[in-house]
């Protein structure tokens, strides 16, 4: 068989998984506030499998994308499962996020384990710039894209001296290694949460997103710090959790993503299922940081 | 400025030598490899390029470590002392959180053999961070990289196994 044809047959593969994802509920329930001059943003982890439920997810955030017109994607990790040939790129980011593409929204990749952490940086739509980890602002929030498979003692210099310099509003980390979550399936990092949470608390990091975990997880705050795990947009574990005070909320019968809007001092988010069913939804107020860090001669 | 990196061996004992000469290793190999294949190339919109540049690395690689055998650049005083170290990582303060990351971090098993790519569809092992904290640190460019129980140094640019150190890791499932 020719490249060409093997090609063809791949592009046509998946625009009928597109079109079959099509029959999913595609009417959005907006409940973010939609203020001017906010910043909106969707959030996917554990995305990348190429399958007919990461397409429905895609055709469910391109509807709310309409509705919502939210500029950004952040990804938390697993971004391209499997191989990494360019036909991979295609089926599994290109094709099901195509719509998005075209409106011109932008998509943020944070590294995960099953992701290829040389050739995704180099690959211009993820945005890293050729890095591992990195940082960009948008308004008021700086992001920090940080990859929790190779925490090493560079990246954790890094991320204090740019934790340190920052002077945004809202400092929200993202990456794939949930430092806290009560699920079954691989639980939370123990040493990771040693390494990075004393750095969160004090420099005043005011939310984490993490996937890895194949479910949707709301802890109720850890250190003042809000922890979401988003490890849902393409796998899937279902009954993934024990039961736990620390949950503020969770979802694991289906496939979800996220939209968020930060106005002012306040966070707006909203979970929504391959069906278009919105499975958690509020506001978070911006905390004040718990220990200041010039306190601890930092 | 919190330093991350734990204090190295003291200067002028053993261990300090071992580890001079084990990151002198590291970087004739990664000052070999820039010489011979150049650097890494810039982001691009075209997954083709960048997938075709690593074959094309990593092909070069292979060439021209033709014949490279494992302990060329783990010699086996320093698989000694990385043995050393990981143990007593494992077993000092954070023994107990470091083990249990291991045994969540999809651990993989797979015969290694210097100047392999590693498997594209198999997930990379995290490493925990305080371990990586222990090691001698690397140049841009190598890594680290657990494989069930072995350590295997890594061109992350080429994906190729470089070297490796068998059993590095005591078994975490006692």
């Amino acid at each position: 068989m020719t490249v060409r044809r093997a090609s063809l047959q791949l592009v046509v593969c998946a625009f009928a998984i597109y079109a079959a994802a099509a029959n999913a509920q595609t009417k959005p329930d907006v409940r973010l506030p939609l203020k001017d001059k906010s910043v909106k943003f969707a959030a996917i982890g554990d995305s990348g499998t190429g399958e007919r439920d990461q397409y429905q997810i895609a055709k469910q955030m391109d509807a709310y994308h309409k509705a919502v017109n939210f500029d950004f994607v952040i990804m938390l990790g697993d971004n391209i499962y499997g191989g990494h040939e360019p036909p991979d790129f295609e089926r599994k980011f290109e094709i099901p996020y195509k719509p998005l593409l075209d409106a011109g929204v932008k998509f943020y990749a944070s590294l995960g384990n099953h992701d290829d952490p040389k050739l995704e940086p180099l690959y211009k739509p993820f945005n890293m710039n050729g890095e591992r980890y990195y940082t960009f602002k948008k308004g008021d929030i700086q992001f920090f894209a940080l990859d929790s498979n190779y925490m090493d003692a560079e990246q954790l210099t890094w991320l204090e001296q740019n934790l340190r310099s920052s002077k945004a509003q809202w400092k929200i980390c993202f990456f794939h290694h949930p430092l806290y979550n009560e699920g079954k399936m691989h639980g939370p990092d123990l040493d990771l949460r040693n390494q990075l949470s004393p750095l969160l608390k004090i420099y005043g990091v005011n939310l984490v997103f993490s996937g890895h975990e194949h479910a949707y997880e709301r802890l109720k705050p850890v250190d003042n710090i809000y922890y979401f795990i988003q490890g849902d947009s393409g796998k899937l574990a279902r009954h993934d959790f024990h039961r736990s005070d620390q949950m503020a909320a969770s979802f694991d019968r289906a496939r979800t993503f996220m939209i968020v809007e930060v106005v002012g001092d306040t966070l707006y988010f909203q979970t929504i299922s391959q069906d278009g069913e919105t499975v958690d939804s509020g506001g978070l107020s911006r905390q004040a940081a718990t220990v200041k860090a010039a306190s601890l001669g930092k | 400025m919190a330093s991350f990196a734990q204090a190295p061996p003291p200067p002028g004992s053993n261990d300090a030598k071992v580890v001079a000469d084990f990151e002198q290793r590291a970087k004739q190999y990664l000052d070999w490899r820039e010489k011979t294949v150049g650097k890494t190339p810039s982001p691009v919109n075209s997954p083709e390029k960048i997938v075709a540049a690593r074959h094309d690395l990593a092909n070069k690689v292979r060439v021209g470590r033709a014949g490279a055998k494992q302990g060329e650049v783990f010699s086996s005083e320093i698989a000694d002392y990385f043995r050393r170290e990981i143990a007593a990582t494992l077993n000092g303060h954070h023994g107990k959180q470091i083990r249990s990351s291991l045994r969540h971090s999809e651990p993989t098993e797979m015969e290694l053999q210097v100047n392999q790519s590693y498997p594209e569809k198999v997930a990379l092992q995290s490493t925990p961070p305080t371990l990586l904290l222990n090691l001698p640190e690397l140049p841009n460019g190598l890594e680290y990289r657990i494989l069930g129980r072995e350590l295997v140094l890594r061109d992350s640019d080429a994906n190729i196994i470089v070297d490796y150190v068998p059993n590095a890791l005591p078994d975490i499932a006692k």
